[in-house]
């Protein structure tokens, strides 16, 4: 039979099913496209919103600096502080060489390079947080109608464009004044929930994987059991919450703690580190150990020297995917009592605690156009750390993936 | 490949390994996967320092015999086993001897080259560190890929991957590995299946080479392979050991109807 079309017929059945395939590919492409304007949106939304417009009434700008008075490579700062505090009447050695003094005044204050004051280009000013802010626009509205912002300022008081998100948000503590408020104390509480979690659940989940796929009899109790860890990754997290509630906060009277919290998304992620785990166990090529058992290995030797070895790229991938579940869950954390406002970072597993979901959470739900944008910048803050953590997961793959 | 075998076959052994030189015997191994029966009552000789070659068609259990040597069939869930096999006054299915034991002594290279992940010297050094080898690692790494004709072409690359090597190589690696466990035997799974001619050529040498201090039995599709490299052939079909001897008998002077249809390639 000739490749070629033997008539018109033929070849009109032929563009017909052609058109068929385009219309279905554009048709299953559309939910992409979709998808992907959502998450611009979103993502333009976030950080659009971490930056507004403010008329302020500085507490005190007493003094402005030219660039070239200012300016002093990695010591600007230094040296524009120690010039303020010379205008100020203070002797700039008690802030400058205290560490403690030092560190407190970086929190109140900011050291800001400004276009234009005063007629005159590039002025450094110190300003303090505890500026009294008068009013708050949004980047784009404020944009638009700038002038009329800055006619509305009155004596005194200055139009800035302020960045919520800046280094010293990550080291400041939760605050009832929206400028003060940062994420310091729920960033350590997540770093103890997490490390704990990754504690408790990479050692048990790679163990059951271990079991379940090198030791586990192939029975009906085991398949129950595959079966229900297939399910538990799919229940709600709230569902996790009671449970931790229950069982650590009020039977092992754990409290409020980072213990409990840790606990219950360490419960939370164990099905989904399980089975990771296993699928990266199971893609260790069956040749590789009967290499290892025809050399004399037991069982043991052959998992922990060859299997483990040959698997621990995936169970990584695994658990740094389950990981970003647990740093992004708020739900089961309201219910074993994660705090909205803590006074202090937690220094061990019973403190309380709060973590970054939570403040975010707490921010939002402030009745405080201010705090939106704290909020906002926390929620970029939160969305950065899981970009890495992606991005470390599709690394590894990319990097470790391999062919037998 | 419909040949049925009689009930009552009767193996026929021309030329009988002396039981002084014997190193394996195998004494009427059955063997079943669950419900199949894949060896029927094979009992087979292997003599010290010569190669032993097992041939038949695609399901003959040679391969089957073969891993029943070194207990890897131990490791498929639902295979039940009778008969005995001798090594070294032992029967290696004695419920007191330790199968992991069984596979350092007689050591095994299979059908894909199946080298470690790791570095060329990590997987020779693979096995000797399992069983706590204290001595001159760096030597023994040496000797060993020296044994398997590799050391030349890789004394530059010991710490680059296994898997950068060439299938052949890659081969010879194997082989190395499984020597430096220092076994009595090595059991080798169609090891040229996966290979060019060229690397072919040079693993068949080394087997020619290595039987001074091993005994090797290998199976192999290849009849012209099983011709050059063995010193004794054993014919299997559908589980049944139809006929063993010297190799030069076997092919010239097959005693069995089914041999001499087998290696004129009437069929299989």
């Amino acid at each position: 039979m000739s490749l070629a079309h033997r008539n018109d017929a033929d070849r009109r059945r032929q563009e017909a099913k052609r058109a068929r395939g385009r219309t279905f590919v554009a048709i299953t492409f559309v939910p992409v496209v979709l998808a992907l304007a959502l998450v611009a949106t979103l993502f333009a939304d976030v950080i659009t919103d971490t930056v507004s417009w403010q008329i302020v009434e500085p507490a005190y700008t007493t003094e402005s600096w030219s660039f070239t008075e200012g300016f002093a490579f990695f010591s600007t700062w230094e040296n524009v502080v120690e010039k303020e505090l010379v205008a100020r009447g203070e002797d700039p050695a008690v802030v400058l060489d205290d560490p403690e003094e030092r560190r407190k005044f970086r929190l109140r204050n900011r050291v800001e390079l400004l276009w234009q004051l005063d007629g005159a280009p590039l002025r450094y000013v110190v300003t303090s947080s505890r500026d009294d802010t008068v009013a708050d626009y949004g980047f784009f509205e404020g944009l638009r109608q700038l002038d009329a912002i800055r006619a509305e300022a009155g004596e005194g008081q200055e139009v800035r464009l302020n960045p919520w998100l800046d280094a010293a948000f990550l080291t400041k503590n939760a605050s009832r004044t929206p400028v003060m408020a940062g994420l310091g104390n729920a960033l350590i509480g997540t770093l103890w929930v997490i490390g704990l979690v990754i504690v408790f659940s990479l050692p048990i989940g790679v163990g059951a994987a271990i079991y379940l796929e090198e030791y586990a009899p192939d029975n009906a109790v085991t398949r129950f059991i595959e079966l229900n860890i297939r399910n538990l990754a799919g229940v709600p997290s709230v569902v996790y919450g009671i449970l931790g509630l229950y069982a650590f906060v009020r039977v092992f009277e754990f409290g409020p703690t980072v213990l409990s919290a840790a606990l219950t998304l360490s419960l939370l992620i164990l099905p989904v580190v399980i089975i990771a785990a296993r699928e990266a166990i199971k893609a260790v090529p069956p040749s590789l150990r009967q290499a290892s058992y025809g050399l004399g290995a037991t069982k043991w030797q052959t998992v922990s020297q060859v299997v483990l070895p040959n698997a621990i790229t995936g169970i990584t991938t695994g658990m740094i995917l389950a990981v970003a579940r647990a740093i992004g869950e708020t739900a089961p954390l309201l219910l074993v009592g994660a705090a909205a406002f803590i006074p202090r970072a937690p220094e061990g597993p019973l403190s309380t605690y709060t973590v970054v979901p939570i403040q975010i959470y707490s921010w939002v739900a402030e009745n405080d156009v201010e705090f939106a944008h704290v909020a906002s910048a926390g929620i970029l803050v939160l969305l950065a750390v899981l970009l890495v953590l992606y991005g470390a997961a599709f690394y590894l793959r990319r990097r470790f993936e391999r062919s037998w | 490949m419909s040949q049925t075998v009689p009930e009552d076959h009767v193996t026929v052994r021309s030329d009988p390994v002396d039981a002084n030189d014997a190193v394996v015997a195998i004494e009427d191994l059955s063997l079943w996967y669950g419900d199949f029966q894949a060896l029927l009552d094979v009992s087979l000789t292997v003599p010290k320092n010569q190669v032993t070659a097992l041939i038949g068609a695609s399901g003959c259990g040679k391969s089957t015999l073969l891993r029943s040597v070194n207990r890897m069939n131990d490791l498929v869930p639902g295979v039940t086993v009778q008969g005995k096999i001798h090594y070294e006054g032992a029967d290696l299915y004695d419920p007191v001897v330790d199968p992991v034991e069984v596979r350092r002594r007689i050591g095994m290279v299979f059908q894909k080259p199946n080298p470690f992940p790791k570095s060329v010297y990590e997987n020779v050094a693979f096995g000797p560190r399992l069983h706590g080898f204290k001595g001159d690692m760096d030597a023994h790494v040496e000797t060993s890929l020296k044994r398997a004709a590799l050391w030349e072409e890789v004394q530059d690359k010991l710490q680059q991957s296994g898997l950068g090597l060439s299938g052949g190589q890659q081969q010879r690696l194997c082989i190395a590995r499984a020597m430096a466990t220092e076994p009595d035997v090595i059991l080798m799974d169609e090891p040229t299946s996966a290979l060019d001619p060229i690397a072919t050529d040079r693993i068949e040498e080394l087997i020619h080479e290595i039987k001074q201090d091993f005994t090797v039995i290998i199976v192999t599709h290849n009849m012209q392979q099983a011709g050059r490299v063995s010193d004794r052939t054993a014919f299997m079909h559908l589980g049944v050991l139809i006929e063993e001897g010297p190799t030069e008998r076997i092919f010239t002077n097959p005693q069995h109807e089914m041999t001499e249809r087998y290696i004129s390639g009437r069929f299989g």
